[in-house]
């Protein structure tokens, strides 16, 4: 990997077609040493910032700003722990795919996310052999619970047309390295 | 998990101190020693519990695309499309599921194009039938913490 990943084009672009205001190079640089550091572990010491501060040269004071800045603007959706929720006893996962007509999608969609159970919900494409366009992530510590749920995802919305996919096999699972 | 762990797990998910001394922070929050607290989150490291602690970001407001993929590949063929398509860096989540598009994974790449680019390698290499790129239209929930 080269020292100055902005050297390569298309990373140099990536922030710049960011609708999100980061506009001049020095910025740019910075955000992209600090997306670098907290897209890895935060070190478990005492002072995790003021380490992280260091190899961004700048201060610590200027880091958790910039943290508070990238959280307000939500380039940085969340802070914390991401956990492996099969460990935490959360063992069945079934991502529940819907049938909804297109012109009903945001009702149904408020109703889907206001379950407890449920992770994700999006609205996605269709094709001819694949007809659902609502997405649920359905996380519960049983296959049953989770069928439960969608049923009454399904009484509350009115939607029929459903099919719950639980994963048999996790081939992968890892948090993005941006930069 | 004790009860202890149960109550890191619950509170360490989301709202990070952004202060100076966080762990300090959050261990007077749950009533322990800084140590404690330290100590047990690097035993749910060690365990796998905590996958990693930082921040997950808006890969769109980022700069890049996102998606999901649908593929259909045989059965005797999985193991090695499986191998072709977790070789991509932008290959975060990768899942066998039970249906006629067995294999689904979520892609994130520099560009729309670079991902129709990378869905086009990979159908040349994996034998998949058939490939769906399903990118996110509208979005109703992203979900923060998992309660225990």
């Amino acid at each position: 990997m080269p020292n100055n990943l902005w050297a390569q084009p298309t990373l140099q672009n990536h922030l710049y077609k960011s609708r999100y205001c980061i506009t001049n190079m020095s910025d740019q640089n910075k955000i992209q040493k600090i997306v670098r550091e907290l897209q890895a572990d935060l070190p478990l010491t005492s002072y995790p910032f003021k380490e992280i501060a260091q190899r961004c040269d700048m201060t610590e004071d200027e880091l958790l700003e910039a943290i508070k800045n990238l959280q307000e603007k939500g380039i940085i959706r969340r802070f914390g722990a991401v956990v492996r929720h099969q460990r935490m006893g959360i063992t069945a996962n079934g991502m529940g795919v819907w049938i909804v007509p297109p012109e009903d999608a945001g009702r149904v969609g408020k109703i889907m996310a206001t379950f407890r159970e449920v992770s994700h919900c999006y609205q996605r494409p269709t094709f001819p052999d694949w007809p659902y366009n609502l997405f649920t992530m359905i996380h519960s510590s049983t296959v049953a619970e989770c069928e439960d749920v969608a049923a009454r995802i399904s009484e509350a919305t009115g939607i029929k047309d459903y099919k719950l996919l639980f994963s048999s096999r996790e081939f992968k699972k890892v948090s993005m390295v941006y930069f | 998990m004790d009860k202890l762990d149960k109550l890191i797990m619950n509170r360490i998910q989301g709202d990070f101190p952004l202060t100076g001394q966080p762990y300090k922070q959050l261990a007077q929050e749950l009533n322990i020693a800084e140590d404690e607290l330290l100590t047990r989150l690097r035993v749910l490291k060690e365990r796998g519990i905590i996958r990693r602690l930082g921040a997950v970001f808006d890969s769109k407001k980022l700069g890049f695309s996102s998606t999901l993929v649908a593929a259909q590949v045989p059965e005797e063929k999985i193991d090695k499309a499986v191998a072709v398509i977790n070789a991509y860096p932008g290959v975060t989540h990768n899942y066998q599921r039970a249906a006629e598009y067995n294999v689904w994974f979520t892609l994130i790449a520099e560009s729309q194009e670079r991902i129709e680019q990378i869905l086009q390698e990979i159908s040349d290499k994996t034998g998949a039938q058939k490939i769906l790129n399903l990118p996110a239209v509208s979005f109703y929930k992203i979900k923060v913490n998992f309660n225990v």
